[in-house]
């Protein structure tokens, strides 16, 4: 069946079978990114931003529930070829090794900070612990966060020393 | 993962009625829950796909049913072998029959089964919960039949 | 084109020591690695495999007729149609040879019984689904004790009868070998004339890697040209491209092996597993690239296995602490094909090093492995061949024999260890340590974390029924496999190679046979190479894990990335400078014996001011060169160590427990690492961060466990349980720099370190904050339950 997904603001049109879960038809659609790495929503390295202010992972939706949702991924943080403030902070931290869970930690701690703009290493922890990385121990990725909280609570231009 | 059962249910039926349920393959195949297709291979041997949910493992088994009625024993052995979604399942049942005065025939049964694959290790958790209300609805499904013949 | 040559910015070179952020970070962070699964070729088909529920059983009949009705899959395959090619075993690492499909039965839960190819992922799938195979149960081996029981059903009728195997005698079908280093007669002596004896049990429970990104293969035969790419998720691109050769007749030249980004290794991504072979030859028959990912239940079931080692020790000293003779036994439950990845000598790996940092005189070990009804493997998770099994042992027995000696364990250590200026230290099992400092490093930790005062602390809450305990790890590495007279793999020297090209504007690009999977080595052989050429770091780029373009080498695990191609990188730079300064001579108009390399110039000896930068001479090189000399800046370096390296740390753990629910919690934990000289310190201490939260895992959450019919019982991530941001530590780190006497730049390796010496520091924790209740070891995994359960059994309230 065909359906149409806007994915970091551009509409996708995509055949599917009903079963084709939104991960697949987001790899399919070229943005691999959104990575896979369990079948047990265990690992949340397929996690994806509904409408901007939900984190999901993507396995645990199938494609055709996300028709007339807005879906940004990895992809679609960067703007105007500026790294979003938790890219540039996973990178300055040291909060990424072999880069396989970066991509749905950035999306997942993306909505962490909007729902609480500055929070404590224990919320930071919390908030990120749907999502597992074997690399890194966390610790960097909790400064990571931050950083990056710190970075958005400045005014624009005022970025980091970097 | 092996499971052991073992119980006794009071059917409101002759022992008459019982014996000629239980021999009829058809009859016993009306009483698995979630039947999808069964395919009767002769009076004793039937092959049936039941809908099946463990847990997270859902979808159908396929199941090779053996009745193998000893009514010179008063016995009913049945033998259920097969699978389906990576998982096996090998079980023995029996029951001794007895009539009571009352018209009501007492079924003394017992079963081991034995499963293995991700009905066993992902369903391992609920695996014995179903299981039993499995077994449950299966005699329900048989007293409630039984008794309408 | 404007080449710049002169204006060569001092920060430009980032060399050893500097923390500078990764140069590979780029493409990870918008979301562009590169990973297998990402890969997608025209025509590309999709393989599932078809798996046993049964962990012993006679295959009966394999029926693929209703597989092959559903629309889109091409072809089904199983053992027999791979006999016909040849290749329905192959060998195995460790002599050994396993099924790629099974032939004629099943030997574990989920093992693999076909393969279907089709157009689509969900095809492929329904395909699978659709096999119906035919099974008749058998006796099924989980129990390692009970394989070699006199009346235990043989596993491995292939080898039926053999008595002999690749290492030696067999004593019973279900043994694979026994392996023993050390003299038996000198140390029972010794232990039998030793004051204090202690004997222990202890199990290091089988484990499992499990990389984010699961394992993967895309196999791609072009018909045309009869060329092969295999793009695989291989954390040793050269060795798969050789063995590969090997097993299917292609010659060597006609396979391209690339290993793209990959999404963690730990050893997981090292041997050759039957999907990838079925992916292969999926794509030689059918003409069209095969894609195989495995789902995480593929990788938890089926793939290497790590640890599995039941261990038994016994330690002699005299009565005042001074160890005297070690003797250890171990069973080691190998799976159903000894698929161990241990270099060819030493089918236990460097386990050998058991006796640790400390001075044994007297040791020997010994150590039988067996099959059982399990997944192959024996990999070295995150470790250097069996040495976290060895650094647990020891450093779990250490605590064993202070508490039996009723000596604090810190102190016990530090009467024992090997001094300073013993090294070269010969041990007892015949390994050449290269350097330690070992009581520095300790010291060190127990100052960073207040050790006397957590005593006191510990004392005061005791008193008040309190339970908290302190657990240390003073271990000793064994890694960089490995020198060339002892180490090999299926024949194959376990060196490794560097290329270096310095461009003429003074870039260069640097490839390694090293395949890196989150170590950082685009930016530390980066830093090398800046370091010894005095080249700007962000205008040198590596290359690792495509064997077109690298040189050969045995790969990255082991932590022997930075003990061989770290050394390969330094001396083939060296060796371009050796040219160089050929070079800069010519250009400074004097002899090459008036020229040398100060403050990363080529400068007039006395004439501070007269000098060329490496991007004058690699400019020169290829545009003003001296008469005669062979044109351009490169070189391909192979180097053989010559010795392995030994990195040591001191790791100090500080629990608490709840004596409700058994919970411990881990309050502090300081490691001391000692890796020799440190390339990246914001590397390093990324790695031991993750190396320690692996380890804590290990003790407190992760084990691959079965039940009695071999059901595989940690086949997801809801049952094998990693641990998340939430219950991991927060880790204090910190090091002390004894450089290996023998490695170019000092390096010694740390990936490791951590997973190696961390579990004995939590669990000799646990243990010291229970050890009044009579506790003398618990195995791993330290779960809850365990804990509870003996709490409530010592009559502990829990209130």
């Amino acid at each position: 069946m065909e359906i149409t997904l806007k994915i970091n603001g551009a509409e996708k049109k995509l055949n599917v079978e009903p079963r084709t879960l939104l991960v697949h038809a987001i790899r399919d659609a070229g943005l691999t990114g959104t990575h896979i790495g369990c079948d047990s929503s265990s690992c949340g390295v397929c996690t994806v931003v509904l409408d901007g202010k939900t984190a999901v992972k993507s396995c645990t939706m199938f494609a055709v529930m996300a028709e007339g949702h807005e879906i940004t991924t990895i992809e679609g943080m960067a703007q105007g070829g500026k790294l979003h403030p938790l890219q540039q902070a996973f990178h300055d931290q040291h909060g990424l090794q072999c880069g396989y869970c970066t991509p749905g930690m950035i999306m997942a701690a993306h909505v962490l900070l909007q729902h609480n703009p500055n929070p404590t290493e224990e919320e930071i922890r919390f908030g990120l612990s749907g999502n597992l990385c074997r690399c890194t121990g966390y610790q960097n990725i909790v400064k990571a966060v931050q950083q990056a909280a710190q970075m958005l609570q400045q005014p624009a231009g005022a970025a980091a020393d970097d | 993962m092996k499971l052991e059962y073992s119980g006794q249910e009071t059917v409101q039926a002759s022992t008459e009625k019982v014996w000629s349920f239980i021999k009829d393959p058809q009859k016993v195949a009306s009483c698995l829950p979630d039947l999808k297709s069964v395919e009767f291979k002769d009076e004793k041997n039937m092959v049936a796909t039941v809908g099946v949910a463990v847990g997270p493992v859902r979808g159908s088994f396929k199941f090779n049913i053996e009745l193998d009625p000893r009514p010179e024993e008063n016995k009913m052995m049945v033998r259920i072998r097969g699978g389906g979604l990576g998982s096996a399942v090998d079980l023995t049942a029996s029951a001794d029959i007895t009539g009571k005065e009352d018209q009501t025939t007492l079924l003394d049964w017992q079963g081991q089964a034995t499963v293995s694959g991700p009905a066993a290790t992902v369903g391992g958790r609920v695996l014995d919960a179903q299981a039993k209300r499995l077994i449950e609805t299966v005699f329900a499904n048989m007293g409630k039949k039984m008794s309408e013949v | 084109m404007a080449v710049q040559t002169t204006n060569l910015e001092p920060k430009g070179i980032q060399g050893l020591g500097k923390a500078i952020k990764r140069k590979e970070d780029s493409r990870f962070i918008v979301g562009k690695g590169n990973y297998l699964d990402d890969i997608k070729l025209p025509g590309m088909l999709y393989m599932a495999l078809v798996h046993s529920p049964y962990a012993h059983a006679k295959i009966l009949n394999i029926d693929a007729s209703e597989a092959l009705k559903i629309p889109g899959v091409k072809a089904v395959i199983t053992a027999k149609d791979l006999a016909a090619a040849g290749l329905s075993w192959i060998p195995t690492l460790a002599g050994d040879k396993q099924m790629v499909l099974a032939d004629g039965k099943v030997l574990y839960q989920y093992q693999e019984v076909a393969a279907v190819y089709a157009e689509t992922r969900q095809a492929a799938a329904d395909g699978a689904a659709a096999v119906q195979v035919e099974y008749e149960p058998l006796p099924v081996v989980v129990d390692p004790y009970k394989a070699t029981a006199p009346d235990a059903p043989v596993l491995r009728e292939d080898l039926k009868g053999q008595m002999t195997g690749a290492h030696g005698p067999r004593r019973h079908d279900n043994h694979i070998w026994t392996w023993d280093v050390g003299s038996k007669d000198e140390t029972e002596k010794a232990l039998a004339a030793s004051e204090v004896r202690i004997k222990q049990h202890m199990v290091y429970p089988r484990s499992h890697p499990a990389p984010l990104e699961p394992c993967g293969c895309i196999g791609d035969m072009n018909p045309a040209t009869g060329r092969l790419t295999v793009y695989m998720t291989t954390q040793a691109p050269h060795a798969i491209r050789t063995v590969l050769s090997l097993v299917t007749k292609i010659p060597e030249n006609n396979i391209r092996v690339i290993s793209p980004d990959i999404g963690g290794g730990f050893g997981n991504k090292v041997p050759v597993y039957p999907g990838y072979v079925c992916a292969i030859v999926g794509s030689i028959v059918l003409g069209a690239p095969v894609k195989w990912v495995e789902t995480r239940t593929e990788n938890l079931t089926t793939t290497g296995f790590a640890r599995d080692f039941h261990m038994d020790i016994e330690i002699g000293a005299t009565k005042d602490g001074k160890v005297t003779a070690m003797k250890v036994y171990t069973l080691a439950d190998h799976g159903a094909f000894d698929a161990a990845a241990d270099p060819s000598k030493y089918p236990a790996g460097l386990f050998s090093i058991c006796t640790g940092s400390y001075d044994f005189q007297k040791a020997y070990a010994q150590v039988e492995a067996v099959y059982t009804n399990k997944a192959p493997g024996g990999v070295a998770y995150r470790c250097s061949f069996r040495v976290t099994e060895a650094s647990y042992l020891i450093e779990r027995s250490m605590d064993v024999l202070a508490h039996e000696l009723k000596m604090d364990p810190a102190e016990l250590r530090l009467k024992n260890f090997i001094q300073p200026q013993q090294f070269p230290y010969p041990s007892a099992l015949g390994w050449t340590y290269d350097s330690g400092d070992y009581e520095k490093t300790l010291k060190v930790a127990l100052e960073r974390i207040g050790y006397a005062e957590l005593r006191k602390e510990q004392a005061e809450k005791r008193a008040r029924g309190e339970l908290m305990g302190i657990g240390i790890s003073t271990f000793t590495e064994i890694v960089g496999a490995g020198p060339s007279k002892d180490f090999d793999i299926l024949g194959i020297k376990m060196f490794d190679g560097a290329e270096i090209r310095v461009h003429p504007s003074g870039s260069a690009i640097v490839r390694a046979g090293t395949r890196h999977q989150g170590q950082g080595h685009e930016t530390t052989w980066a830093q090398i190479v800046s370091e010894e050429l005095g080249l700007d770091v962000d205008k040198i780029i590596v290359e690792e894990g495509d064997t077109d373009t690298a040189p050969y080498g045995l790969g990255t695990y082991a932590s022997r990335s930075t003990p061989t191609a770290g050394g390969a990188m330094a001396l083939g730079a060296r060796r371009i400078r050796e040219k160089a300064k050929k070079i800069a001579a010519h250009l400074l108009e004097v002899g090459e014996n008036d020229v040398e390399w100060v403050d990363k110039k080529f400068v007039v000896k006395g004439v501070p001011g007269k000098s060329v930068t490496m991007n004058e001479v690699a400019f020169a090189a290829y545009t003003n060169l001296p008469p005669g000399m062979e044109p351009g800046l490169e070189t391909t370096y192979y180097y053989d160590p010559p010795n392995l390296t030994f990195p040591h740390g001191a790791y100090i753990c500080v629990v608490d427990i709840d004596k409700g629910t058994g919970e411990v919690k881990v309050r502090r934990f300081v490691a001391i690492d000692d890796c020799g000289t440190i390339i990246n310190p914001m590397i390093v201490e990324g790695q031991v961060h993750g190396g320690l939260t692996e380890g804590f895992a290990m003790a407190f959450m992760q084990e691959i466990a079965f039940d009695e019919q071999g059901n595989h019982l940690s086949s997801n991530f809801t049952d094998y349980l990693l641990p998340t941001a939430l219950e991991t530590p927060k880790w204090e780190t910190g090091h002390t720099v004894t450089p290996s006497p023998h490695h170019p730049i000092g390096a010694k390796g740390v990936g490791e370190s951590p997973t190696v010496g961390s579990p004995a520091a939590f669990v000799n924790a646990v243990v010291d904050a229970l050890a009044h209740l009579g506790v003398r070891h618990i195995d791993m995994p330290i779960t809850r339950e365990k804990v509870w359960r003996i709490l409530r059994q010592a009559g502990v309230d829990s209130f």
